[in-house]
């Protein structure tokens, strides 16, 4: 499959979760639709260490190694994210337990 | 030796320091030894230093310390040194030495002021300051002492801020000097544009290679530089704040607008003499600002009724003589009547202080007299003074300086007859007024009841001073007389000899006309004072003669001139604009910002989404910037 | 990994370990006195190995981290701001009710993340480092969590943070297709052999500039500034003005001289696009701010402008100026914010500009500190900040980026008005006066006034006497060439 596809699905999943991020009002959506950026990132980093490794590949030399750091960083981000979900579900459910809402437009407080 | 060399500008500003910072909960005794302590180690210093210069002169001719050096960066490079050659460390001398006694004289003098710390302080700020002037080797750091003193000088003229008058003389003071202060401000960037450096040595060096001698440019450079001398130093037609900076503690006077700060033109004058030397014109027109400076000075001087005024108009018409001597190109002339000055002016101030003092503050000499008995002291040191201001011939200092000045006025190279005629008759004019002085103070019948004599801390200075005042000038003396020439000697190191003109005339015959000159000043003030009172009451009857009075009284109605020229139009203009039609813009640029900042801060609403709406728009403009280009 | 490659990394091997240690003590119940001095020592380590391995610098330790003269600058300066942000930190929470031992815990561990970006040269470091900070910072915002402000700036945090980041690992997979690696050597390396720079290039870096201008706090990325700095503890505030503003700085900084980003015109037309609208909004936005955390958070949107101004001509006046400014600015933030910590009574933060009327004549010490950490932000003459603006403007100057110079100027004249707006309520006549206990133990309180005064002594120092640390900076730069 010609990388585009790729491309254009990963942007594709990516503008879902921006539009997401702006449209939902609950937290924990929001935070869904984050998770689902990341993913979609996490799938072009896939696509591209194959499209790598692939061109080194037609290049002639064996053995190479030359794209596996694309797929490394995608253990890594879901490392990290998995990180930022256990902060984030925590901080949300603090907001619970102080305004009985996940509602992110009840957050209005801190402004001019 | 570096060390101690910023010592001196140090210990006065670590003086200011304690004294603006505890001075309010320290006891005055301690204020007091702080104070004058401080000056007191400078002055100590600098004489340690002064004989070590005068032993073994250092290789360049100078001490010189890289004080700090602020930032260099990339090709901009800011440090301050200190540059002390023979001629800074003349004035050193002057304003360590005569600062001290000044203050020690102060902590007598003002004993009673509830503000002791605030004076010691102020003073110790302008010692700081004028030590600073004379030994930057840069013209910022000059700068930075030009203005302190003209600070210290506000703030010591309106030191009793109470009177209204006190304190319009201390604006007075400080807008005139602002006129000269800003001519030289832009005599420096002329320097700096044209040079690209304001190092003194700098300057010094590459100033004669980079001007052709009489070229517009040097010539204005050096006109900017003489106007700030001028607003400094109270020439004409920038003299009328001395006389009104009267209105200060006489110690202040004595320090500042006798000894050492009103002379802070001729130092600067003295100090760029490489400039005015590229611009015979500026030189000429400084000879001529002097000659009439003293003159009009000196008449004013005959006239006045209030002790510190006279005094003022003399020390305006004395440093007329200093720029005088400097415009003939007498540069060490004018220096010696400097150092000689600083002594006996410093002395009389601070006597008259003294006098006025015990006289509950009486101001007008009409109202003293008859003070030979009752402060004897006070009289001997006075006289001492006078007749160094006088010059009686020999035994005074003021005699060895001001008659080399006379006599450079005709010989030198710039000097011609005319001036010399205008010095002779500033000569006879000194006298008179001196011997109107002393005879009017200290003889006749007692008018005042006279209080509480100066204490020992008040007389002590006055006695040094008094010996200096007539022994001084003994380290120079005219050529036809003895060759002890120990000042020129020692300032010619750094600035250049006398060029006397061809052919030279006898010296000793004009010397005996400016003799008899001063003696005769001396008789016609005791003819007219002592002896035969009767024709200033025939005086007083004749219109013309009235109207002469009234003339000379008023300085020659300067302050009328300016009031015409500058205020009125000024006001006019107030008066036309009196809507503010300018302040307009500024509030429309006011306006505009605080709308802008109403715009802008609806973006900051809170809410989440509208941040996240941002990052958005923000993405999109930069892809949009990235399609552009 | 050879054994000088090891001493090199020692100093950040403190610095995690310093972590780890605090969880220890928390375990063995140990109080918030003895962690805190534990944690000022540890910190007073990890400067102290930075002295002591200088000499094996630089180390490249592939492909991951360089440890050089650069990262250990701006490591140094992370630590200092530690330091002085643990100091104010004890009676901040002391003073509230809070258990405030696990706060330690994660400032160490943010830390380690920013440390880690100075010495990043690769995306995957890069990253790592940023979320390390970030997800430490989530949980130090809204670590007061019984207070509405906190867990609201800590949500806004969290939300934008994460959104951010998925814009800077999208842009980082674009620059890692069009290059094929993530390495900063190589992109250089393969971009110079591609010779024009490539439109998914630059897109790719567009879209980093999203994280790297949020974390900034750069306009339009800013938003969260004013309410996270509002509403988050005052010290965590300060945190997040200095370290992790400085650590994302010189990993961006890094990032650009590695490729040599200053050559390439779109790029810079862009920082000089976002440096002049942040330095305009942030001026503007600060004008008739009536809450101080409020203000200081628009302030450092501007200064962060002007910064980038310095960034701009990229030769080595620039970084030598942005450095600097960044030294000089984060003392002066720590000052402030270190008078608005110890002005805090218990139940809210000294944040509203009314608390400050006529401070002079309550507290003159404060008021004075106070004044210094204004007039240096307001860049006034004999101050660190003047001479840091100084230095931006020679190095835009040299470079002849005349448009962003022209509105630096410009702005700096509109943001004297608040400072002095603030200076003259600090003087202004009938003080209100601030109540508050001294509940706690004599010596933290002479601590922290002492790290008042030495802060205040610094903007002066570096005011009067900057070629010290000027030439400092110019040696530890050298290490890296």
């Amino acid at each position: 499959m010609p990388i585009q596809y790729y491309i254009a699905f990963a942007a594709t999943l990516f503008c879902i979760g921006v539009v997401g991020v702006l449209t939902r009002r609950n937290a924990i959506i929001v935070f869904m639709c984050i998770e689902l950026m990341l993913n979609a990132v996490n799938l072009l980093l896939v696509a591209f260490s194959k499209m790598h490794h692939a061109a080194a590949l037609a290049g002639g030399g064996k053995n190479v190694t030359t794209g596996v750091e694309g797929q490394l960083f995608v253990f890594f981000i879901m490392v990290v994210a998995a990180a930022e979900v256990s902060v984030g579900l925590a901080i949300i459910v603090m907001m619970y337990r102080n305004v009985h809402s996940v509602d992110v437009n009840f957050l209005n407080r801190l402004k001019n | 030796m570096h060390q101690t060399l910023s010592l001196i500008p140090a210990l006065p500003l670590a003086g200011f320091l304690i004294l603006s910072l505890l001075g309010r909960r320290l006891p005055n005794r301690l204020v007091a030894l702080i104070g004058a302590g401080v000056i007191s180690a400078a002055a100590i210093i600098a004489i340690w230093l002064g004989i070590s210069f005068l032993q073994a002169p250092p290789d360049s001719g100078a001490y010189s310390v890289e004080l700090w050096r602020w930032m260099s960066v990339a090709n901009f490079n800011c440090s301050f040194s200190l540059h002390v050659d023979a001629l800074s460390l003349v004035f050193v001398f002057v304003i360590t030495f005569v600062g001290a006694l000044i203050h020690i004289y102060s902590a007598g003098f003002m004993k009673h002021d509830r503000d002791y710390a605030r004076f010691f302080a102020s003073m110790n700020l302008f010692v700081c300051a004028m030590l600073l002037l004379v030994m930057a080797d840069n013209l910022v750091l000059l700068y930075l002492g030009w203005e302190g003193v003209g600070l210290c000088s506000y703030l010591l003229i309106g030191f009793w801020y109470e009177t209204t008058a006190n304190v319009q003389a201390a604006n007075k003071a400080f807008y005139i000097t602002r006129v000269g202060d800003t001519a030289m401000a832009i005599g420096f960037f002329l320097l700096f544009r044209e040079l690209g450096t304001l190092d003194i040595p700098a300057i010094q060096k590459l100033a004669p290679e980079h001007f052709t001698s009489g070229s517009p440019i040097i010539t204005a450079i050096a006109l900017l530089l003489l106007a700030g001398g001028m607003g400094k130093s109270a020439q004409v037609p920038l003299q009328t704040w001395l006389p009104d900076a009267m209105a200060g503690p006489s110690p202040v006077s004595a320090l500042i607008h006798a000894a050492t700060m009103v002379t802070a033109g001729v130092y600067l004058v003295a100090r760029m003499h490489v400039l005015f030397q590229l611009s015979p014109l500026v030189m000429s027109i400084t000879a001529v600002i002097g000659a009439l400076t003293l003159f009009i000075a000196g008449c004013s001087a005959m006239v006045q009724t209030d002790i510190k005024r006279i005094l003022a108009y003399s020390t305006i018409s004395q440093v007329g003589y200093m720029f005088l001597a400097l415009g003939v190109g007498a540069w060490s002339a004018g220096v010696f009547h400097f150092f000689t000055h600083a002594f006996f002016k410093a002395l009389l101030f601070l006597a008259a202080g003294a006098v006025i003092e015990s006289l509950h503050h009486e101001h007008g000499i009409f109202k003293m007299g008859g003070l030979k008995n009752k402060m004897p002291l006070v009289f001997y040191t006075f006289l001492a003074g006078a007749a160094a201001l006088a010059a009686l011939p020999l035994i005074t200092a003021g005699f060895f300086s001001k008659d080399q000045v006379l006599w450079y006025a005709l010989s030198a190279n710039g000097g011609n007859p005319l001036l010399w005629i205008v010095a002779l008759l500033g000569a006879f004019i000194t006298a008179f007024y001196t011997t109107r002085l002393m005879l009017v103070v200290f003889w006749g019948t007692e008018k005042t009841h006279v209080g509480e004599l100066p204490g020992r801390l008040m007389t002590l200075p006055l006695v040094i001073l008094a010996i200096l005042s007539i022994c001084a000038g003994f380290i120079e003396w005219p050529h036809n007389m003895l060759h002890i020439t120990l000042f020129s000697d020692l300032v010619q190191k750094v600035l250049p000899p006398v060029v006397e003109a061809e052919p030279v005339p006898s010296e000793a015959l004009f010397q005996l006309i400016a003799v008899v000159a001063t003696f005769s000043g001396v008789f016609v003030g005791y003819l007219l004072y002592r002896k035969n009172t009767s024709i200033i009451e025939s005086w007083k009857q004749t219109p013309a003669m009235v109207w002469l009075r009234d003339f000379f009284y008023t300085g020659w109605k300067f302050d009328e001139l300016y009031n015409i020229l500058f205020v009125r139009p000024f006001v006019f203009i107030t008066q036309l604009n009196k809507q503010d039609v300018i302040d307009k813009i500024y509030a429309g640029i006011v306006s505009l910002f605080q709308r802008l900042n109403g715009i802008f801060s609806v973006s900051q609403d809170g809410s989440v989404r509208t941040y996240v709406i941002g990052v958005l728009i923000g993405i999109i403009f930069i892809l949009a910037l990235q399609l552009i280009l | 990994m050879t054994e000088q490659q090891l001493m090199a990394l020692l100093p950040f091997m403190v610095l995690a370990a310093a972590s780890i240690v605090i969880i220890l003590l928390i375990a063995f119940r140990q109080g918030h006195t003895v962690i805190q001095v534990t944690g000022f020592l540890l910190m007073c380590l990890v400067i102290f190995a930075m002295w002591y391995v200088r000499g094996v610098l630089p180390q490249t330790i592939a492909p991951l981290l360089i440890v050089d003269g650069f990262g250990a600058l701006f490591t140094g300066l992370i630590v200092f701001c530690v330091l002085v942000v643990g100091l104010f930190s004890y009676i901040y929470f002391e003073e509230r009710e809070e258990n405030p031992r696990e706060y330690y815990i994660l400032i160490f561990l943010s830390t380690l993340g920013a440390a880690i970006l100075t010495i990043s040269r690769h995306f995957m470091s890069f990253f790592i480092g940023l979320e390390l900070l970030s997800i430490s910072l989530y949980a130090l915002i809204a670590y007061l969590r019984t207070r509405n402000n906190a867990i609201e700036a800590g949500i806004k945090y969290l939300v934008l943070a994460a959104l951010t980041s998925a814009f800077l690992l999208f842009g980082m997979a674009l620059i890692y297709m069009e290059t094929g690696s993530m390495d900063f050597a190589v992109i250089a390396q393969r971009l110079n052999a591609a010779g024009k720079s490539s439109a998914l290039f630059l897109t790719g870096f567009g879209v980093m500039m999203v994280a790297v201008g949020f974390k900034l706090a750069l306009v339009p990325f800013h938003l969260w500034a004013a309410d996270v700095y509002q509403g988050a503890p005052s010290p965590v505030a300060s945190f997040i003005a200095t370290v992790s503003k400085v650590g994302v700085f010189a990993v961006f900084l890094r990032f650009c001289q590695e490729l040599h980003l200053q050559n390439n015109s779109a790029v810079m037309m862009l920082i000089s696009a976002v440096a002049i609208l942040s330095m305009i909004s942030g001026n503007i936005l600060a004008l008739r701010q009536q809450n101080l955390k409020r203000l200081l958070a628009y302030s450092s949107i501007a200064h962060f402008g002007y910064l980038l101004v310095a960034f701009l001509p990229g030769n080595n006046t620039g970084v030598e100026a942005a450095v600097f400014y960044l030294t000089a600015y984060a003392i002066t933030i720590l000052a402030a914010f270190g008078i608005i910590i110890l002005l805090s009574p218990g139940e809210k933060d000294a944040d509203s500009l009314s608390m400050y009327r006529g401070l002079f004549w309550d507290k003159p010490f404060m008021a004075i500190v106070l004044t210094v950490a204004l007039l240096s932000l307001a860049g006034i003459p004999l101050t660190a900040g003047f001479i840091g603006k100084f230095y931006v403007l020679t190095a835009g100057v040299e470079q002849r980026a005349w448009l962003p110079v022209i509105v630096l100027v410009i702005t700096s004249v509109i943001g004297l008005y608040y400072y002095l707006r603030i200076i003259s309520t600090i003087f202004a006549d009938s003080p209100v006066t601030i109540q508050k206990e001294r509940s706690l133990n004599q010596f933290f309180y002479t601590a922290s006034y002492a790290a008042l005064v030495v802060l205040t002594l610094l903007l002066f120092g570096i005011g009067v006497m900057p070629a010290v640390i000027i030439q400092g900076i110019k040696q530890f730069l050298v290490i890296d060439r």
